[in-house]
């Protein structure tokens, strides 16, 4: 049944102030970033840049290897989707398929890492790795985040829906549980597969504290740490030089949401959820 | 269902091994670390059983600590918590036209890293010639320097955790309003039930599975969320008025370079996440109407 207009005319009016709040610090941002330095301090509110300049991005290219950090935070990001997607498929479809002792434990205590504080593991963590002579590398950063209990547990969900006839039928036909996990369920669960390989590719591309403390020199930084290197105290002037560094580590994630917007919303809201 | 141990082993293997290694092994290792006095680096631990434990509890800045904590809670909560669950209600059940682009836009902020919304709030909140300060001369309010007063910092960190995670927040929420049977508000809206008394005597109840579990989120990931701004634009300052339990832990491990503090603030800090989440499932959760 559709409402009349003017019954929910007004109800419009929190969602457009709401639209407002979200959407226009990222217009500020992408506009400083194309504005000049007097712009930006006699045209501070006007979102529009004129006339626009790309001498930010320019200065950005030209003065810092910011390809590199591109690079470096591409490279984790990518392995630690990778691994986090298999691990998870891997643990998940265990826990459907399969009937064991202490399987709920098991599985309550996978899911509870989801919300261990990271301050809390990173000291010990971090002397691992120095014993490990891991620190300052990549595959520092990718170790600890090889597994993922939310993704365990949103995969279980999504696993669990299969009708269990299907898997019956594959078993009767003497597929082996190998066989049953490739034709049966990945074919099944790619639609949430997807969503979440790009929900924890933005999420590794954007992650800033376990980075900070593995990666020291400058030339190993990712997008996120090198922002904080455009902060100075108060009162610092870069605001635009600042804001292409921040529009570039944006742009990847805000790309892929543009192109996926349905597949991540509708796996979002599922997340939440209980099952 | 199948048995078998050998493939239940294998299949869970490469998770579990992670999350003994680089989880419950780092925790168990936070209580050998809190009864040793190091600095990190020395070669010699010096054993000094509970004092780091007495040193924290009875220092003034756990109190500080604690407030703030508080602090920031309340806060998150009203952005992320109390904000998300009316608008999802609105976005849900109110509003029809325009719906998708809404939810699209509202969601936006959440695929944006916490450093680049720290950048931009700090710009935001320059008290010389940020826009905000603009903004506030225009009416003729002076801006002020919100990084740097005790209380203002905290509101100010926050709105930065609101701004990223309302989005999310109200996605989620959004998932269980929708999932209230229309049918159910019609035959209500029929007998001339008011929206709040429908809000009230339907929605209130059929979703609160999921606003414990966003409430759950709130208060867990919000203070770790935190850090990020914390740690770019304040490093707990001023005069740590703007640390919490979780940053706290990061400071004296890796700014004070006191292992053994830091180690017994790590387990304070797992002792009241642990204590939260508990009281949640025997309070929170017995109350709450679930499906199945």
């Amino acid at each position: 049944m559709k409402t009349r207009f003017k019954d929910e005319v007004l109800w419009h009016l929190p969602l457009l102030a709401a639209v407002f709040f979200q959407l226009w610090p990222l217009i500020f941002m992408a506009s400083t970033s194309l504005k000049d330095l007097d712009q930006i301090f006699i045209s501070t509110l006007n979102p529009l840049p004129l006339p626009p300049t790309l001498d930010n991005y320019r200065a950005i290219i030209g003065n810092f290897p910011i390809l590199t950090y591109v690079f470096n935070t591409f490279v984790i990001a990518f392995f630690v989707t990778l691994l986090k997607i298999g691990t998870s498929i891997l643990a998940a479809f265990a826990f459907v398929y399969y009937d064991f002792k202490g399987k709920e434990q098991i599985f309550n205590g996978m899911l509870l890492t989801f919300f261990i504080p990271i301050t809390v593991v990173l000291m010990p963590n971090y002397l691992f790795l120095s014993k490990l002579d891991l620190l300052n590398t990549s595959i520092g950063v990718i170790l600890p985040q090889m597994a993922d209990g939310m993704g365990i547990f949103l995969m279980r969900q999504t696993i669990r829906s299969i009708p269990k006839a299907l898997l019956e039928a594959a078993i009767l036909e003497g597929a082996g549980a190998i066989t049953v996990l490739r034709r049966v369920v990945l074919p099944l669960i790619r639609p949430t597969a997807i969503a979440m390989t790009i929900f924890f590719f933005i999420n590794s591309w954007n992650e800033y504290f376990w980075p900070l403390l593995v990666l020291q020199d400058k030339e190993n930084y990712t997008l996120p740490l090198a922002l904080q290197m455009f902060i100075s105290a108060e009162g610092g002037s870069e605001w635009g030089i600042a804001m292409a560094v921040a529009m570039l580590t944006s742009l990847p994630p805000l790309l892929l949401y543009l192109l996926c917007q349905k597949y991540i919303l509708s796996t979002f809201m599922q997340s939440g959820v209980k099952g | 269902m199948r048995k078998g141990t050998i493939p239940v082993i294998l299949f869970l293997l490469p998770a579990a091994l992670v999350f003994a290694v680089f989880f419950y092994w780092p925790l168990l290792q936070n209580f050998y670390l809190s009864f040793f006095q190091w600095n990190m680096i020395s070669p010699n631990m010096k054993l000094v059983g509970l004092d780091n434990y007495i040193e924290i509890l009875t220092s003034p800045e756990l109190v500080k600590i604690l407030v703030n904590t508080v602090l920031f809670i309340v806060i998150l909560l009203i952005f992320n918590f109390f904000l998300p669950y009316i608008y999802s209600y609105i976005l849900g059940h109110l509003v029809q036209r325009c719906n998708f682009i809404y939810r699209a836009i509202l969601f936006m902020p959440s695929i944006i890293s916490l450093a680049v919304a720290s950048i931009i709030f700090l710009w935001i909140y320059n008290p010389l010639a940020g826009p905000l300060s603009i903004v506030l001369n225009s009416i003729g309010l002076e801006s002020p320097r919100w990084f740097k007063d005790s209380f203002l910092v905290i509101v100010a960190l926050s709105t930065i955790i609101g701004w990223k995670v309302f989005g999310y927040n109200l996605i989620v929420m959004l998932a269980a309003m929708v999932a209230v049977p229309k049918e159910m508000i019609e035959a209500a809206k029929l007998e001339n039930a008011s929206n709040w008394l429908i809000f009230k005597k339907i929605i209130l109840p059929m979703t609160s599975p999921t606003a414990v579990y966003v409430f759950t989120i709130t208060v867990v990931f919000g203070l770790q969320y935190v850090l990020v701004p914390v740690n770019m634009l304040t490093q707990g300052g001023p005069d740590q008025a703007s640390s919490n339990l979780v940053y706290i832990v990061y400071q004296y491990g890796f700014v004070f370079f006191q292992t053994g503090k830091a180690a017994a603030f790590a387990i304070l800090t797992m002792l009241c996440y642990g204590v939260f989440l508990w009281a949640k499932t025997k309070f929170l959760d017995k109350k709450v109407h679930y499906e199945n």
